[in-house]
């Protein structure tokens, strides 16, 4: 089956739906019958039918779910493609498909308040819900396009920082061998060295790690906000660039490069279900290559669902200040607050 | 993890009685180690409770303020705190009292001097709501759908506060209370006013020196409790009840459940009435409660307090904790009865300098008085997504139209509902690094409250105290 088809016959199914369930009627539903031998799908036409929709619902047994034609008595459709595609056009405006707001008791609502969980959604014998089943596909999908994703040459642009790139050559290098995302290219090092501002207090790198998305919708405003709370805090921040499919412990290369006091660290997450648009911010006190993982600090969670962008980046200034302050990060840190 | 420790003061003075307690808060960063952090109360105890004194009163119209104040240090002391250790909590006097011609002198006073950051306040509805939180009904309601009256019934006043989820939905105040007649030597002694007036209508009413066991008092008990019944059904719209003080229920659902709280309420879950030794009609009016047919049809609840609710609720409920992203200017606090202004913004808002303009003019319409500019705080309920530019172009508004006005005594105060404080008051300082400013957010108010923001805590955080005279209702 195509994916136009595919596309098509949803479409129509929610139409359906959309139908029946504003005239609350019952309704059998009747899965459109594929035989492969032959044809894809076979559709019947239900006009002769409708009189004994609402009186006899159980007798619908021949209605399809979806209709093709308006008029005309009961007919087979050509299976073939280019034909089926004709009427259709015909016969159904299209429009963006919208599911009708369930209405949700008092209690439900109320629980719903406290948690982006799936709840309350109801099911259909020991399924989901169509409405419910194709969020989540949606959602899932929404990830593995944060992970495959880029990051846009305008964004780059706007924040004006410059691009590095690591080992990795694609991204199933990427996914495959984390290592590699940890150094640097060759080339990249160079370049760092020759337009970077050398010891800096702060030095601010930026990678879309496994969300590409996640920079694209917060890390202007975190950058943002966080460059005016060090500027709040008369701290002095480096020559921010932006490094392509780069992992967390990428600063400990880039610490050692640049001799950077405090590095800020703002990368893609992991995307999950509730939201593939999540960003975290690592931070660490003088990373070097060899930097145990209890040295490093993380803000994550950062996104319009989550913790604001905007006040992310504020707090991040007087992060970095504690961490000048006790001249160290993560579990030292801890250590020496007392 | 670290937690940090604040001990908190509420003392209720009501129209028989007063009561104090001392409690302490366990604060607590809750959010994970990867978060930003978020301060919350972990953990509520009560280290000591007064015994419950009758309000002592110089005359029929003064409180009798030396003997409550020392009634107060003694309490302290039995509960080994110094006042100045106190830093937050509400002292709140309520019923009949609240009518007295010293009563707003007595509470500043001792709010002044009993503690560094004890609230003066007043009012029935807000008395409904505590009294409510302190009888543990508002967490009860958070666990049912149900939506539930909490009756609180002292002296002189019974305080209806109806909640579902957790919220507070209506508030109602009636004159029915235990002291409202009370007797001496087998007589009675006196009759308050609103009865009196009830009585009006009849041909034959009660007057001081009839006989206690008059059928006329219990009469009088059937009515009061007939009234309470028809508020709680939603069948009373007669807005000139003699005994109704203030308005009308204004809740719209109708009430399932019902809990009775205060001291006549001791007097109905506790099978003997013993700690309650007054001769008044008290014990008769929590009898009629537990028979009245029209009380019937509501499901019955019991309260984790009776006669200390309200004093409970001052103590442990009024306090909120600020969120942990904010930015205060430590000197310029505590703060003690903002009045609250709430500037509207949604995500149609683009004119942030016009929005700002007409609240703090409407603000200063409401709040000063004869040109005398007083400090309100400027509140944001629901701001929509905003990014920098927004922020910016909201900070410049601000600073604009309050920054020519503000001193040390007047700080620009800013209250967010969602998480914005940070980044706004950071803002704020970036454009103008002179200017005072209190920024502090995930606090909810309305336009109508009065808050008070406390010290600053080692952990970074603020106590708010809302004083809430509207509620939340959708």
């Amino acid at each position: 089956m195509n994916d136009q088809l595919v596309s098509m016959i949803t479409q129509l199914v929610m139409e359906k739906m959309e139908k029946n369930t504003g005239s609350q009627t019952p309704e059998a539903v009747v899965t459109p019958i594929e035989q492969p031998a032959e044809t894809l799908i076979k559709f019947f036409d239900t006009t002769a039918n409708r009189s004994t929709e609402i009186t006899e619902p159980m007798s619908t047994s021949q209605e399809s779910l979806i209709k093709l034609y308006q008029q005309g008595v009961p007919q087979q459709v050509n299976p073939a493609p280019a034909t089926f595609e004709q009427p259709f056009n015909v016969a159904v405006t299209i429009k963006p498909f919208q599911f009708e707001a369930t209405p949700l008791t008092e209690s439900v609502q109320a629980a719903k308040k406290h948690t982006p969980a799936r709840i309350g959604v109801g099911r259909a014998g020991t399924r989901p819900k169509t409405k419910t089943w194709l969020k989540f596909r949606l959602d899932h999908a929404a990830a593995v396009d944060a992970v495959y994703g880029e990051v846009s040459e305008d964004l780059l642009q706007k924040l004006n920082v410059f691009q590095v790139t690591t080992k990795v050559t694609d991204k199933e290098e990427y996914i495959t061998r984390p290592d590699l995302g940890r150094r640097l290219s060759d080339e990249s090092k160079a370049l760092i060295q020759q337009k970077c501002k050398q010891q800096p207090k702060v030095q601010i790198i930026i990678s879309n790690g496994l969300s590409a998305s996640a920079i694209e919708e917060n890390v202007q405003d975190v950058y943002l906000a966080l460059q005016q709370s060090l500027s709040n805090l008369n701290i002095d921040i480096g020559t921010t660039f932006y490094i392509d499919k780069g992992r967390v412990a990428l600063m400990d290369e880039i610490g050692e490069l640049l001799q950077a006091e405090v590095i800020v660290y703002l990368i893609g997450e992991r995307p999950g279900l509730v939201s593939a648009e999540s960003m975290s911010a690592y931070l660490c006190y003088k990373p070097k290559i060899g930097t145990v993982e209890a040295e490093r600090m993380v803000i994550s969670n950062i996104h319009k669902g989550g913790i604001p962008p905007l006040e992310a980046g504020a707090y991040l200034g007087t992060v970095v200040q504690k961490i000048l302050h006790y001249q160290a990060s993560g579990v030292d840190l801890v250590a020496k607050e007392g | 993890m670290k937690t940090e420790k604040i001990f908190s003061a509420g003392i209720d003075i009501g129209t028989s009685t007063t009561k104090m307690v001392v409690s302490s808060f366990l604060l607590k960063n809750v959010a994970g180690v990867t978060h930003v952090p978020r301060i919350e109360i972990i953990e509520k105890t009560v280290l000591h409770q007064s015994p419950i004194i009758k309000t002592p009163f110089i005359n029929k119209d003064m409180i009798d303020m030396k003997k409550i104040e020392e009634f107060i240090f003694q309490q302290y002391q039995l509960a080994q705190i110094a006042p100045t250790d106190i830093s937050t909590g509400a002292i709140i006097i309520t019923g009949e009292s609240a009518t007295k011609e010293n009563a707003s002198e007595v509470v500043h006073t001792i709010a002044d001097g009993a503690g560094h950051f004890l609230v003066a306040t007043a009012g029935p509805d807000l008395e409904a709501i505590i009294a409510a939180k302190g009888a543990g009904t508002l967490q009860q309601s958070k666990n049912s759908a149900k939506v539930i009256a909490n009756i609180d019934i002292g002296g002189g006043t019974a305080n209806m506060a109806v909640m579902q989820f957790g919220e507070v939905i209506g508030t109602c105040t009636l004159h029915v209370g235990g002291r409202l007649i009370e007797f001496k030597d087998g007589k009675i002694q006196s009759i308050s006013p609103p009865l009196m007036r009830l009585m009006e209508k009849w041909s034959n009413p009660l007057a001081v020196g009839d006989a206690a066991e008059d059928v006329r008092v219990s009469q009088c008990i059937e009515e009061m409790v007939r009234t309470l019944a028809m508020i709680l059904h939603g069948q009373c719209t007669d807005e000139e009840h003699p005994l109704l003080l203030g308005h009308l229920p204004n809740w719209h659902k109708p009430v399932d459940a019902i809990v009775f709280s205060g001291g006549v309420a001791s007097c109905i879950y506790e099978n003997e009435c013993t700690q309650r030794q007054y001769d008044d009609i008290g014990e008769k009016l929590a009898k009629m409660l537990v028979q009245h047919e029209q009380l019937q049809s509501f499901l019955w609840l019991r309260p984790e307090e009776t006669a200390r609710a309200t004093v409970t609720g001052a103590g442990t409920q009024t306090t909120e904790i600020s969120g942990a992203t904010i930015q205060v200017d430590a000197e310029v606090l505590p703060l003690k009865n903002v009045p609250v202004f709430n500037c509207h913004m949604d995500a149609t808002t683009t004119d942030y300098n016009i929005t700002v303009k007409t609240a703090v003019e409407r603000a200063d319409d409401l709040f000063s008085i004869q040109n005398h500019r007083s400090p309100f705080a400027l509140y944001f309920n629901e701001l929509p997504y905003l990014s920098f530019r927004d922020v910016h172009a909201l900070c410049e508004a601000i600073l604009q139209h309050l920054a020519t006005r503000c001193s040390k005594d007047i700080p620009i105060i800013i209250v967010i509902q969602s998480d914005y404080a940070k980044i706004i008051g950071q803002t704020i300082q970036a454009i103008n690094p002179t200017v005072p400013i209190i920024c502090i957010d995930q606090i909810k108010v309305e336009t109508g409250d009065y808050i008070d923001i406390g010290e600053v805590l080692p952990s970074g955080v603020v106590p708010v105290v809302v004083k809430t005279l509207a509620f939340h209702s959708k």
